[in-house]
Parts: structure tokens; C-alpha cells; sequence
């Protein structure tokens, strides 16, 4: 009985710290959807493929949302013309690099500034990598489902082909004799596609955006709050069940640590607003490289994300974005444990 | 079929309600909790002033969310990709509150303690002293102030014989003979997740079955060295423990 009580004060305890964090995060990226047109940030990013990764990768400053609210930014942003480095560094970004989620962290691990430094490090490390990575496919059509392809600005450009159309693959009209017209397959899905309504920044009143954000913020706290709820539940069973010293075993292996914190985050989908209280409940049995992967990995990559990346992503490009990820996630974080801490 | 589907077959506002509810019930929890003065149970005085202020945001949405439903409009906006049906999400928001609102937390006692590692770093506080201050009076100096004074110079010799007067629960560790006890407070950082136990041992008159676990102390006496557990350390010889009640807030900072 006395487990099951401190237990519960502990999940109550982590909901009350939380709960503020979730919901000021909840009302930013409310405020930012409806009244910042990202259109007019776009024209200024500058060019040149790592700069414009790292530029992308800064951008959550400007649009502090979490994994929930990163990808729709992120889609609107590809539908608006963002180069691919821009988008993905975006993607990648934007849940950890943002003033809330950095307040948070630093409220939760006030006693281990290094956890927040790094968190910071890592993510734009590896953000800005991935995007960099991605920035070699110059055209971003063939990952992206085809009505996010389509709702793109520039027209598809088909590069002259370097060799016989005899010796490439495809699907072809036979149009002039010797000249037969290739189909781009995703050229021809996205035109096939209904055309996904783009949401443009709609002529409203004041009142009625009123309205739209506290609508949206209810909708968003009750799905995020909800995550937050069993997030907060299995860590308080994890603490209160499972037997110290199999926790320790586990959490004080250089490798098994970070091993089993990355499957955690990936599994638990907890927003990243509030999953720095989240780990401060395994911090003092875990090491730091596996908080550190939990934090750095998880608002990247996680269950609910995944399905979000599917509405933007084709599964070819999700899983690129996977093995880079959590390549680069387990490297820096066991770099951490063996040679920082 | 899906909860929501269910839900808004019997009336087309339910959803609409139950989310209200879910964020009502949260509201009046947080509330509840500052007004009991229970918060310190749960999260560190530095916080307060967020979670009271998110109570009261979440009421003002709820009564807002009220006044629309009453007039029979609906919520707009997109529906956000969602892990779970939507109905799920405000069942378990809901229920959490309620629960929150039926059992009262109670602070962390001695079990608590001994599963956090009280014995494996009772000399140790995790916060990195910015400034050390030998008290003038050392008698002054509550648990986490010897501790602290401690983790910056830990050479027991030093504090023999000085006098010592602090409070905290009593935890009977395994590693302890049977005269002594741990004296024992918990400190927060942020909240009672991250919370975790600091101790002096108590050499005390006669056996610790005299002085039940988890019961509050007045211990007053002077600092001795003794060896135990293979590790000289600093001990408390205990010239009078005086059973107290339970602090209103159990944490030190």
C-alpha cells in the first residue's frame, strides 16, 4: 500500500510540473499557427546546404513547438517552397532547440547543467547533419507522399536524360517516333491526388482567431496531456515495481543504458515540452549519456512521431531519417558516457 | 467503431463536454493542492507560481469552453493525427483528476528512502556548492547544511565534538549496527520524482526499536567519529532525541 501511494505522489508530481510547461508550449505554437506567416521567414534562409540545415535547425527559436506540433510546421513548410535542408533540420530540431523545451530541461536538471548543454549540442549536431545528409537530394518529390508533393510551388523539372531512353526504366507514352515521354511516377500520383487544401493564412477577426486558438489549445492539451498522463503512469510504475537493482544493472551499463533509454523514448512518445521530467525520474539510476539519449532521441523519433513523418514522408525517406538518427543518437550519447562523464 | 464515434452518437457536444471536464477537473486539482497547501508536497516552492497560474488558465478555458457549449456550438478547427482515438485522451485526463482529487499524496517515508540509495551516498547532496559557509555556530546548522558542509570537506576529524542540533525521520538502514539510526531528510530539486535522501547516522543511548522508522526527531547532541559500515565517518552521539510531528513540509531545499 505504501509503494502504491509513493507512487502515485510521484505521478502526481510529475503531472503538476509538467502540466504548466505543456500548456504554455500549447498556446506558443497556437499563437504562431495562427497569426506568423513563415512565408515571409523562408525568403531570408540563406542558401548554401549546411548553412541552410543549421539555419533550419534554429528555427524552432521562431516556432517553439514540440514533436506534435513540428511535423505540420515542417509540412507546411516544404508546401511553401523550403529547401530540403531546411525542412528536415526543421523536423529534426525544432522539439528540443526551442526556449520552452530548453526552460524545461533546465528547470527538471538544475543540479546537472551538462545534461542541458548537451541536449542542446547533440540535437543541432545531429539535426544539422541529417539535413545536411538530405540536402544531396536536390529535389525532395520522391520522399514526399505525393499530396505534399504536389502542393509544392516549383513545377517538377525532368532532367534531360544522360542516356537512351531505350535504357531506362519507367513508364513511357510513345509521343513523336525515337522520342518517347517518360511518366514520373510521383509526378503522375501527385497529379492524380486531390489537391490537399493548403492553409493559407485565412482573412479572419481577432475574435474568431480568439476561438480558433483556444479550440486548438483544448484539442492539443487533451492529446499531448493525455500522452503526458500515461508517460507519467509507466515511469511511476517503472519506479515503484520493477526491483532497484535490476533497474541499476541496466541503467548503469554504458551501453545497455543508452540501448534501453532510446527504446523507451521511441515507445513512451511523450512530448518533448515536458520529457525532461519524465527522465529526471531515472536520474539517479541511469547514466548520463542514456538520459541524454533519451532526450535527444526521443523528439525525433517515437511511435506517434512516426505516423505524423508518414502523413509528410514516404516510408523509404522515414527510414533514412530513422538510421541516421538513431545512429548518430547512440555514437554521441556513448561518447558521453565513456569519455564526458 | 470508436469512442468518439459512440460518445457523439448520444449527443454530438459529449466529446465537446468531456474534454471540458478533463481540463475543469485539472484546473480544480492544481487549485486544490495550492489551496491545502499539499503543492510542497509534490513539487519544489520555486514552481508554485507555474502550476497555480496553469490551475487558473485552465479554469478560465474550461469556464470559456462552458459558455460556447451552453450555447450549443461546437469546438472548430482541424482534428490534430492522434495516437489514440480522441475519446481515449479526455477519458484519461479525466479519470487522473478525479483520482488526484480522491487520494491524497503522502510524502516519502523511510522505504522510500532506503530504495533510493540513502545507504549507497548518504554523504553526498547532488547540488554543487557555489559558495561555502563555515556557520559560526555549528549548532545552527540543520541536516542538509552538514551534509553539504561535508560533501565540500569531508575529513570527520574536523567536526568532532562539535555540538549539533537537527531534525529529520528516523530510517533503520541494514548496514547499521543495532544502536544506531539514520537520521534522514529528502531534498527536491524540481519535483518528488527527482527527490532523494540525505543522512547522518545517530548513535543512540539503546537499541533502535525504541525509536520506530519514519518517526520524526529533534536530535540534539555533539559530532563524534566513529567507524562503520568500513568507512570512518561522522556520527551523531545522541544526547537527547525528542519525538516531533511530521514537518507540513517534509522536503528541504
Amino acid at each position: 500500500m505504501y509503494r502504491l501511494n509513493s507512487g502515485f505522489t510521484l505521478f502526481l508530481s510529475l503531472l503538476v510540473e509538467a502540466i504548466p510547461f505543456l500548456m504554455f508550449g500549447v498556446l506558443v505554437s497556437g499563437l504562431l499557427l495562427l497569426f506568423v506567416d513563415e512565408r515571409r521567414l523562408l525568403q531570408i534562409l540563406p542558401k548554401h546546404p549546411l548553412l541552410a540545415a543549421l539555419a533550419g535547425s534554429c528555427f524552432g527559436f521562431l516556432f517553439p513547438v514540440c514533436e506534435c506540433g513540428n511535423v505540420p510546421v515542417a509540412r507546411r513548410l516544404i508546401m511553401q517552397g523550403a529547401s530540403a535542408p531546411v525542412a528536415v533540420g526543421f523536423l529534426l530540431a525544432a522539439p528540443t532547440i526551442n526556449p520552452v523545451v530548453i526552460w524545461a530541461t533546465w528547470t527538471a536538471f538544475r543540479d546537472q547543467p551538462e545534461i542541458v548543454v548537451f541536449r542542446v549540442i547533440f540535437s543541432l549536431t545531429i539535426a544539422t547533419v541529417v539535413a545536411w545528409v538530405f540536402s544531396a537530394q536536390a529535389d525532395l518529390k520522391p520522399f514526399l507522399q505525393p499530396a505534399v508533393a504536389l502542393a509544392m510551388p516549383k513545377p517538377l523539372v525532368i532532367p534531360p536524360p544522360s542516356q537512351p531512353p531505350l535504357l531506362q526504366t519507367g513508364t513511357f507514352f510513345l509521343d513523336q517516333p525515337g522520342q518517347p515521354l517518360q511518366i514520373d511516377p510521383v509526378t503522375l500520383q501527385a497529379t492524380t491526388m486531390p489537391a490537399c487544401p493548403l492553409p493559407d493564412a485565412p482573412k479572419i477577426t481577432a475574435w474568431a482567431r480568439f476561438r480558433m486558438l483556444l479550440d486548438n489549445s483544448v484539442q492539443e492539451l487533451r492529446e499531448l496531456g493525455g500522452v503526458l498522463v500515461l508517460g507519467s503512469l509507466m515511469a511511476a510504475l517503472i519506479q515503484v515495481a520493477v526491483p532497484r537493482d535490476i533497474i541499476l544493472d541496466l541503467g548503469q551499463g554504458p551501453v545497455t543504458s543508452v540501448v534501453a533509454m532510446m527504446t523507451l523514448s521511441g515507445v513512451i512518445s511523450i512530448c518533448s515540452t515536458v520529457d525532461s521530467f519524465f527522465a529526471l525520474s531515472f536520474a539517479s539510476t541511469f547514466t548520463s549519456g542514456a538520459l541524454l539519449a533519451f532526450l535527444v532521441f526521443g523528439p525525433m523519433f517515437d511511435l506517434k512521431n512516426l505516423g505524423l513523418l508518414l502523413t509528410v514522408f514516404k516510408g523509404r525517406a522515414v527510414f533514412y531519417l530513422f538510421v541516421l538518427i538513431s545512429q548518430l543518437a547512440f555514437l554521441l550519447t556513448l561518447f558521453m558516457n565513456f569519455w564526458l562523464s | 467503431m470508436t469512442l468518439a464515434k459512440r460518445l457523439s452518437q448520444v449527443s454530438p457536444l459529449l466529446p465537446d463536454w468531456m474534454d471540458t471536464l478533463a481540463l475543469g477537473a485539472w484546473g480544480v486539482l492544481m487549485m486544490k493542492y495550492w489551496l491545502t497547501g499539499r503543492l510542497g508536497l509534490l513539487i519544489h516552492p520555486n514552481y508554485f507560481g507555474l502550476t497555480i497560474g496553469a490551475g487558473l488558465l485552465l479554469l478560465v478555458m474550461t469556464g470559456l469552453n462552458l459558455q460556447k457549449l451552453l450555447r450549443g456550438k461546437p469546438q472548430i478547427g482541424v482534428r490534430h493525427f492522434t495516437l489514440f482515438p480522441p475519446g481515449w485522451m479526455s477519458m484519461v485526463l479525466l479519470v487522473s483528476a478525479l483520482l488526484g482529487l480522491w487520494i491524497t499524496p503522502r510524502p516519502f517515508a523511510s522505504e522510500t528512502a532506503l530504495e533510493r540509495g540513502l545507504q549507497d551516498s548518504a554523504l553526498l547532496t547532488r547540488a554543487q556548492p557555489q559558495t561555502f559557509r563555515p556557520n559560526a555556530d555549528p549548532a545552527a546548522r540543520s541536516l542538509i547544511d552538514w551534509v553539504r558542509t561535508l560533501d565540500v570537506y569531508p575529513e570527520p576529524d574536523a567536526y568532532s565534538g562539535q555540538p549539533v542540533q537537527v531534525q529529520g525521520f528516523a530510517v533503520h538502514t541494514p548496514n547499521l549496527p543495532d544502536a544506531y539510526l539514520m537520521l534522514t531528510r529528502f531534498v527536491i530539486t524540481c519535483c518528488a520524482a527527482d527527490a532523494y535522501p540525505v543522512g547522518l547516522p545517530v548513535k543512540l543511548p539503546q537499541s533502535r526499536q525504541a525509536y520506530p522508522p519514519d518517526q520524526w526527531f529533534d536530535v540534539s547532541g555533539q559530532m563524534v567519529t566513529e567507524t562503520l559500515d568500513d568507512r570512518r565517518q561522522l556520527v551523531i552521539a545522541a544526547e537527547t532525541l525528542q519525538g516531533i510531528p511530521a514537518p507540513r513540509n517534509p522536503y528541504a531545499y
